[in-house]
């Protein structure tokens, strides 16, 4: 009888009554294959693998992470929560000592969803890695923690949430953004004036193959992640850089994506995109199932592989080796940012997001506080074309009074106002997370 | 008239049945050595002064094939499995002839691989030298697409005696457990078929003409000549008897719970709404797990025989057993010497029981009164936390659906069913919790469970319309159907080809009663075009008695 090495829960919830739309990548039978694939290996029997029952998300839980308008409810459905339920399931998993490792094969995704939501982008709501990690921070204290982003799409959303965060490590893998959705990702990309090479982008050339991937993983993320020694590591697992993925142009494999995996050697993983569902999925799963568990993967193979499947092409090669310098460089020398605000000011950002699935455009005033004593409150005006000017206050998980009696103030200052349809208050310190909103609307 | 057997490890039951209720019951120990002779005797005993010819039914519960794997007493049988990508096949070899063919088909049912047919010669050679007259060949996903299992068995014929080929035993998806059941399938047929032939030859001989059918670990019948070829659906049918007795003796609708207490184990079941829930994926045998449907039953170490014992001043119950309780002349107090001794039963030699509760207080310090009162409180604890991790287990099963997230329900136990030895002197203990029930005849109830248990199936169709195909793999149907081939129509041919099936295979039972109980339809495409549909509609002859016994 097979034995896992490593103890493992799977949160496995395909949600076969849901999709964007009825021939949408993100429909019912995205994980089918994978589930027939995972129960045909026996794998819910190999010893030391529990499959777990996801979590329902609170509304709580999501504006831990995010700034919802006008409101959780109206930005959601029963899926998102589920699919953020079974992150966080996974994360008390592991945190409570009831398996070593965990893997969330949930959907809808949610690398694309970023700190403010008014809908769905890149086929995301909310973000389930940032959901399960402000859950870790909240309940079980932990600090630092990384995540590592290995779908082949910029993992946005993450980045945008956790731009000022100096104790979250965002490094996102994925295909050049001048190549492919959502367009970012680049190498200038490397956080906010208060978290400077706390993001890290590796753009990747298209038909980057299994070479590319794993020199990128033992000379870039590895070096990184060995330095900024995370007390929690977490990878969004997304599976669309598979050679036969509709609507990506990268060459990984299955047993390329394992074997990533084992040199990562996350606490969890998150399932984020991949779409080849029949051709990739079931292999690429299974492989990430096996490599977690601590078990041989080696007969994984898609099978097609030796038909279609080539090895790096030189030119690729060259590209990605000249790509490890300026890399390292933004996370042991990053260039601190020359627009930054003296202490006691807040620095302000200006930005446009498109919302690609549901064709809202929003713009935002973003503001960070430059501060001495903490992270510095962050405050966020946020307008879309589906409903006007709302605002959202956050004082930081290790907010200072100061920051703190800021954040209140705004946050006052607002509702009395009644300029906007719609205020949330996170309060990061005191576990406060409340909102008003224009009874009009 | 019904008749039921329930062959157990240590006791053997009969009973007969009639309009009014119970003819004649019978019980004696078990020969492990000569099942033939007891369940024989058990036939003579309970029908002795009975009409043979009034009797319409026998269904017989026998440990025979269980006992068979337990103590390895198997036929030496050649495994062949295939299995394509995936976790390395070498580990799920059994026994020691298992032979790995090249090939390979996918999850869609599509050969990616054709099989080794020189390496398939080569190994037949080996097993004809080795002169292996009983085969087993399982691949992967040979529910979606049997051929490669065929082509096995195929090349196979002329040297077997028998061949289980995977995808007849269930249409359910798990290689290892296929691999697993089909080899103990093939390694149990000859000493089962014998010992059938030998109980047929038996009954013949008595005069007796009933259908004989054989009861499954599901709570179900099959025919006798069906189970010749699915010896292995035979195992571990034990506690399945009881649990339907237990149906067949209490008008059940609640949320329940049932304990089967024992010598040394008690056995749990839990009723969802009346109705006995089923293991998600099929029963393990001595760990390892296989397809064969079951009842789900756990069972825990605590029974009237369990010795008591105190260990650091903590007194306990089970789970080891030290010979029979004091009361029947054992040299060791156990849970029935405790419960005699405070008065709770009345159990054989009370004397014995008192005097040896005393010896095992005075040695640990402490009062006899205090000991009895915590070996009684240690063992329903034990049940008690038993039970209720069973249930919150079953409350966090997996569910797939966002509509079985969000109204999936929930189980609460309203009240417990006891049977077995001790159960009318647990009732009065566990009674202040919740709502206790000790059906009459508990003592026989596995016997009547085996006699009024129904016949059970399960079986599921597969189609994949964009290749025009749809298969019912465990009743070895593959037909071609239109691109439009839809939902409804695959549930009316699964229910016409499962009735055409169990016809032809001997089931007598009349009013069966086939429910759809899971159907989906997946629109497939491939790069955002329609490509076909994935339909699966899975079936069920769900677990019942032909009669109610209770008022
Ligand atoms: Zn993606
Ligand atoms: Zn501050």
């Amino acid at each position: 009888m097979l034995k896992a090495k490593n103890r493992l829960g799977l949160v496995f919830f395909p949600a076969f009554d849901w999709a964007i739309s009825p021939t949408h990548p993100e429909r019912e039978e995205r994980l089918l294959y994978t589930q027939d694939q995972l129960r045909e290996e026996g794998v819910f029997d190999i010893e030391g693998i529990v499959e777990l029952k996801p979590d329902i998300a609170t509304d709580e839980d999501v504006m831990r992470s995010h700034f919802c308008f006008p409101d959780v409810r109206s930005v959601i459905t029963e899926s998102h929560m589920i699919s953020a339920g079974g992150a966080i399931r996974a994360a008390r998993a592991v945190l409570d000592g009831e398996v070593d490792r965990a893997f969330a094969l949930v959907r809808p995704p949610g690398h694309h969803a970023m700190k403010c939501v008014h809908g769905n982008r890149g086929f995301c709501n909310i973000n389930n890695e940032a959901i399960m990690l402000e859950y870790i921070r909240e309940h079980y204290g932990k600090r630092r923690i990384a995540i590592v982003d290995t779908d082949c799409h910029h993992g946005d959303g993450t980045q945008d949430i956790f731009w000022h965060d100096p104790d979250v490590l965002f490094i996102s893998i994925h295909q050049d953004g001048r190549t492919l959705y959502p367009g970012s990702g680049h190498l200038r990309e490397l956080g906010g004036p208060n978290a400077k090479g706390r993001t890290i982008n590796i753009p990747l050339p298209p038909n980057t193959s299994e070479d590319g991937f794993i020199y990128t993983i033992d000379n870039m993320v590895m070096p990184i992640l060995d330095h900024f020694k995370p007390e929690i590591i977490i990878n969004s697992a997304g599976q669309d850089n598979h050679y036969t993925d509709p609507i990506t142009n990268m060459n990984f494999t299955a047993h390329g994506y394992a074997l990533l995996n084992e040199k990562l050697n996350p606490h969890i993983a998150v399932l984020e995109g991949g779409y080849s569902i029949q051709g990739a999925l079931p292999y690429v799963n299974l492989g990430i199932v096996l490599a977690m568990a601590g078990l041989d993967y080696s007969h994984v193979k898609e099978p097609d592989y030796d038909i279609n499947y080539s090895p790096q092409e030189n030119e690729v090669t060259e590209y990605i080796k000249k790509l490890k310098d300026p890399v390292l460089d933004n996370y042991f020398n990053p260039k601190p940012d020359i627009d930054r605000a003296p202490v006691g000011q807040f620095t302000l950002r200006h930005k446009n997001i498109y919302y690609d699935t549901d064709g809202i455009q929003e713009s935002q005033k973003e503001q960070i506080m430059t501060c001495k004593d903490c992270r510095g409150l962050l405050v966020i005006e946020s307008t879309a074309s589906i409903h006007p000017v709302c605002v959202g206050i956050e004082i930081p998980v290790d907010g200072c009074k100061r920051c703190q009696s800021e954040g209140y103030k705004i946050y006052e200052k607002a509702v009395k106002s009644k300029e906007y349809i719609s205020v949330q208050l996170t309060d990061r310190v005191k576990k406060v997370y409340k909102r008003v909103k224009d009874p009009n609307y | 008239m019904l008749l039921g057997i329930d062959v157990g490890g240590t006791h053997t039951d009969a009973v007969l049945i009639g309009e009014n209720g119970i003819e004649s019951t019978f019980k004696a120990k078990t020969d492990t050595r000569n099942l033939l002779h007891t369940v024989t005797t058990a036939l003579k005993e309970v029908t002795s002064g009975i009409d043979v010819k009034k009797i319409k039914n026998i269904n017989l519960s026998t440990t025979l094939s269980t006992n068979a794997i337990i103590e390895n007493k198997l036929e030496k049988t050649a495994l062949f499995i295939s299995s394509g990508p995936g976790i390395d096949p070498a580990n799920f070899r059994i026994g020691e002839n298992t032979y790995i063919i090249n090939g390979s088909i996918n999850h869609r049912g599509s050969e990616v691989l054709k099989l080794d047919s020189p390496s398939i010669e080569k190994s037949m050679n080996a097993c004809i030298k080795d002169n292996i007259k009983v085969f087993a060949a399982v691949t992967k996903f040979s529910t979606r697409n049997s051929i490669h299992e065929s082509s096995i068995a195929a090349s196979a014929e002329g040297q077997a005696d028998f061949i289980t080929q995977g995808h007849t035993l269930s249409s359910q998806l798990s290689f290892p457990r296929r691999a697993a059941t089909a080899y103990y399938n093939s390694a149990v047929w000859r000493i089962y078929s014998n010992f059938l032939t030998a109980i047929m030859e038996s009954l013949k001989s008595m005069g007796i003409e009933a259908p004989v059918n054989i009861l499954k670990a599901d709570g179900g019948t099959m025919p006798a000549e069906v189970s010749k070829n699915l010896p292995v659906e035979s195992i571990l049918s034990g506690p399945a008897a009881s649990i339907m007795g237990i149906v067949a003796l209490n008008k059940i609708t609640e949320d329940a719970v049932i304990l089967d207490i024992g010598g040394t184990t008690t056995d749990i079941a839990i009723f969802a709404s009346g109705a006995p829930l089923m293991e998600r994926e099929g029963i393990s045998l001595e760990g390892i797990p296989t397809l064969v449907r079951s009842l789900q039953n756990r069972s825990i170490g605590i029974g009237g025989d369990s010795a008591i014992t105190v260990v650091n001043g903590e007194v306990r119950t089970g789970p080891e057993r030290k010979g029979p309780c004091a009361a029947e002349g054992g040299e060791h107090p156990t849970l029935v010497d405790a419960l005699n001794f405070k008065g709770i039963t009345n159990h054989q030699n009370k004397e014995k029981s008192i005097e040896q509760i005393k010896l095992l207080a005075e040695k640990n310090k402490l009062k006899p009164e205090i000991l009895a009162d915590k070996a009684i409180a240690f063992s329903v604890k034990k049940i008690n936390d038993e039970i209720e991790l069973l249930v919150s287990q079953i409350n966090q099963k997996p569910v797939y659906t966002i509509h079985d997230m969000i109204q999936g329900k929930k189980i609460i136990p309203k009240k417990i069913y006891i049977i077995g030895g001790p159960a009318a002197a647990l009732a009065v203990i566990m009674k202040d919790k919740i709502e206790i029930v000790v059906p009459e005849n508990y003592n026989v109830a596995n016997a009547i469970g085996a006699a009024l248990a129904r016949t059970t199936f399960e079986t599921e169709l597969f189609s994949d319309t964009g290749k025009e195909k749809m298969v019912i793999p465990n009743l070895g149907i593959e037909e071609k159907v239109s691109r439009r081939y839809s939902l409804s129509e695959a549930e009316n041919d699964i229910i016409a080809h499962t009735r055409k099936y169990l016809e032809k295979s001997g089931y007598k039972d009349k009013d069966l009663k086939i429910d759809i109980v899971e159907s989906s339809s997946f629109r497939m495409i491939d790069d955002y075009y329609a490509s076909g549909n994935d339909i699966r509609v899975k079936c069920q002859i769900r677990p019942g008695v032909v009669m109610n016994l209770h008022k």
